[in-house]
Parts: structure tokens; sequence; C-alpha cells
């Protein structure tokens, strides 16, 4: 079942492989919506954000021979817009939350509160509103839907961090969506 | 995963709320993408072509490797000058004589026409032995009976205008007889 999800669209990349305009444009209407929505979530300016997506259609097309299934066409593009979204926020010099101060935290567990299901427009204006660090790794775990392994692959941190700073981030933001 | 994380997974879809401009991000991103290139067939699928390139190739080949087929071409070359050596030489003779044959007064047309006849017999020949010729380049056999074949015309044109000679110094002689 999984092999067959990896392999959705395929007729449509292979034929964008071989340089096929119209192929390349189907492909670009299924996912432009998403990945700008990503690059929305993260950078949060229009222009920027419009810039990564392109960026990232352009180098995925360029590069399309070096993708061979090993995951969906939308996955990889997604971690194309994401890593763009990352690079483009370390060059902005917004640092991501510093969490030398909290290591002793990595051990701790921690403990699942009795949320009420949150308005998700709370929740939306919520990560808004979270620190850059914060967010990003919020995002990347919440909404993006990936484990803390491949947060730490993107992000340049251990699996262990990624967990640390998420727990953090997800308490941060329950406290904000309370005073909303 | 706590109620609070699986509550925001099932409603991942209410997170994209941005509609992207697509006119303008597709312009941009096409303006730098490759040109489309033309649709081309590849010769090489077509069978026809594949047979030719596979020729080509192995003349190429032969060229590098020892030129088996240009010694057997000079060979070729050395045979044909020799039959057009011969060709010249009795080809003239005859069709001199046929034409000798042909406009004499003396023989009848019945008898012109069986001459013609046996010659058409020996073109024949001679245009089978020119094939296999062609099929054995270096066969001297052949070109031994292509020179018989033209020997032949010329003997049956020979004994033919003796005949008509006997038969006009026969009258010549009758003539002045008579004088």
């Amino acid at each position: 079942m999984e092999t067959h999800i990896r392999y959705t669209h395929k007729a449509l990349v292979e034929k964008s492989k071989s340089g096929d305009r119209n192929a390349q444009y189907q492909l670009y209407e299924l996912y432009v919506d998403a990945m700008y929505n990503i690059g929305m979530r993260f950078l949060r300016v229009k222009e920027e954000a419009e810039d990564i997506v392109q960026d990232s259609f352009v180098d995925a097309f360029k590069n399309l021979d070096g993708f061979k299934y090993e995951s969906t066409f939308g996955a990889w593009l997604k971690r194309i817009v994401i890593n763009k979204c990352i690079n483009h926020l370390k060059t902005k010099r917004l640092n991501l939350t510093t969490i030398a101060d909290h290591e002793y935290h990595l051990t701790e567990e921690v403990k699942e509160e009795a949320y009420e299901p949150a308005d998700i427009r709370k929740v939306r204006k919520g990560i808004e509103e979270l620190p850059p660090g914060y967010r990003e790794i919020l995002n990347l775990y919440l909404i993006e839907g990936y484990d803390h392994i491949e947060i730490g692959g993107i992000l340049g941190i251990s699996a262990s961090t990624s967990k640390s700073q998420y727990h953090r981030a997800k308490k941060k933001l329950v406290e904000i969506i309370q005073h909303i | 995963m706590d109620n609070f994380e699986k509550h925001i997974r099932q409603n991942r879809a209410a997170f994209d709320v941005h509609k992207a401009d697509r006119a303008k991000l597709w312009a941009n991103i096409e303006g730098q993408l490759e040109p489309v290139k033309p649709k081309s067939i590849p010769l090489w699928r077509l069978p026809l072509l594949r047979a030719a390139a596979v020729a080509l190739l192995l003349l190429g080949v032969t060229g590098l490797i020892g030129i088996p087929f240009i010694t057997e071409d000079r060979n070729a070359d050395f045979v044909s000058q020799e039959l057009q050596d011969i060709d010249m030489h009795y080809q003239g003779l005859v069709s001199y004589h046929v034409k000798l044959v042909e406009s004499n007064q003396q023989l009848s047309e019945e008898d012109k026409q069986e001459f013609l006849s046996f010659m058409d017999e020996l073109d024949k020949e001679y245009e089978e032995l020119r094939l296999e010729m062609r099929n054995n380049l270096d066969n001297q056999l052949v070109l031994q009976a292509i020179v018989n074949n033209y020997k032949k015309r010329i003997e049956l044109i020979e004994n033919l205008l003796e005949q008509l000679n006997e038969q006009k110094i026969d009258n010549d002689d009758d003539y002045g007889y008579t004088l």
C-alpha cells in the first residue's frame, strides 16, 4: 500500500522529467497552494513565501531526475520548500530558540495535560505569536507531521533536542491560546 | 500524542488558509525553466534506419580493420577491366559484322532472321556469363566462356559471310561466263 502511495502522480512526474511543460504545470497546480501555505507558516511574509515557492518548484523540476520515489513527490517537494524556508530564516539571522539553558529538561517526562479542544483559529493565531524558533519546531512537528528524527535532520539538531524544544513550544502555545 | 495534538492533526487542513497567486508564480517559474525541446523520435528506434546505422557502422569498422571490402573491390576492378578490354575488342568486331549481314542484299529476310536469332541466343548466354562474373569475380573459366561466346558469334558471321562470298564468286563466274 505504502509503495502505491509513493508512486502518486507517477505519470505526471515521469513526463515532467522529460521536460513536458504541461505535466510540470499540472504538478504545480496540484501542489502550489500547499507549498505556499508552508512558506507562509514559516516566513509570514507573502513576498518571501512566493519567492521560496518559486525557487522550490524550479529546483524540483530541474532536479527531478534525482527523484527516485523514495517518498511521494509531494513529500519530496515539501522537504525542498521547508529546507529553503529554514535556510532563508537562517540568513535572516533569526536564531532558533537557544536550548542550552534547558538541556536538563531532556529527560523530563512531559506531563500530558487535558487540553480542551481549541478553536483552530485561535491555534493559528497562537502559532503566529510564538517566538520564531518555537514556531518552526511546532510547525514541523504538529502541522507538517515530521517526527523528531526528521526535524533533527532539517534543523541540524539532535532528535532529543527537537523533542524538548517542541514540548516547550507547545506549552507556550497553550498559554497564548488561553489569553486570546 | 495528547488530545490537543490529535485535535490539531485532525484539523490539519484548516491551517492552509492562503491562496497562491498561481498565474504570477507560474510565469516566474516557467521563465526559469529551460525552453521546451521540440518532440523528437529517436532515429535509432526506426528499424530501417537502425539497419542502415548498423551497415554504416560495419563499413566504418571494416575501414578501420584491414579494409577487406576494398581489397575485393580492387579485384573486381581488375576483373571488370579485363572484361571491358574483351568487350571492347570483340563487341566492335561483332557489331561490324552484324551490320554487314543486315545490310547484305544477297541474304533473304528469312536467312537474316535466322542468323540474328542465333546471335540473340548468344547475347542471352553472354548476359548470363556477365552475371556469373559478378558472383565469381575471379573466375577465369567464366571469362574464357565469354571470350568463346564472342568467338562463336564471329565464327558464325564469318561462315555466313564466307558462304555469301562463295555465292558471289559463283555468280561472278556465271556472269563472266555469260560475257
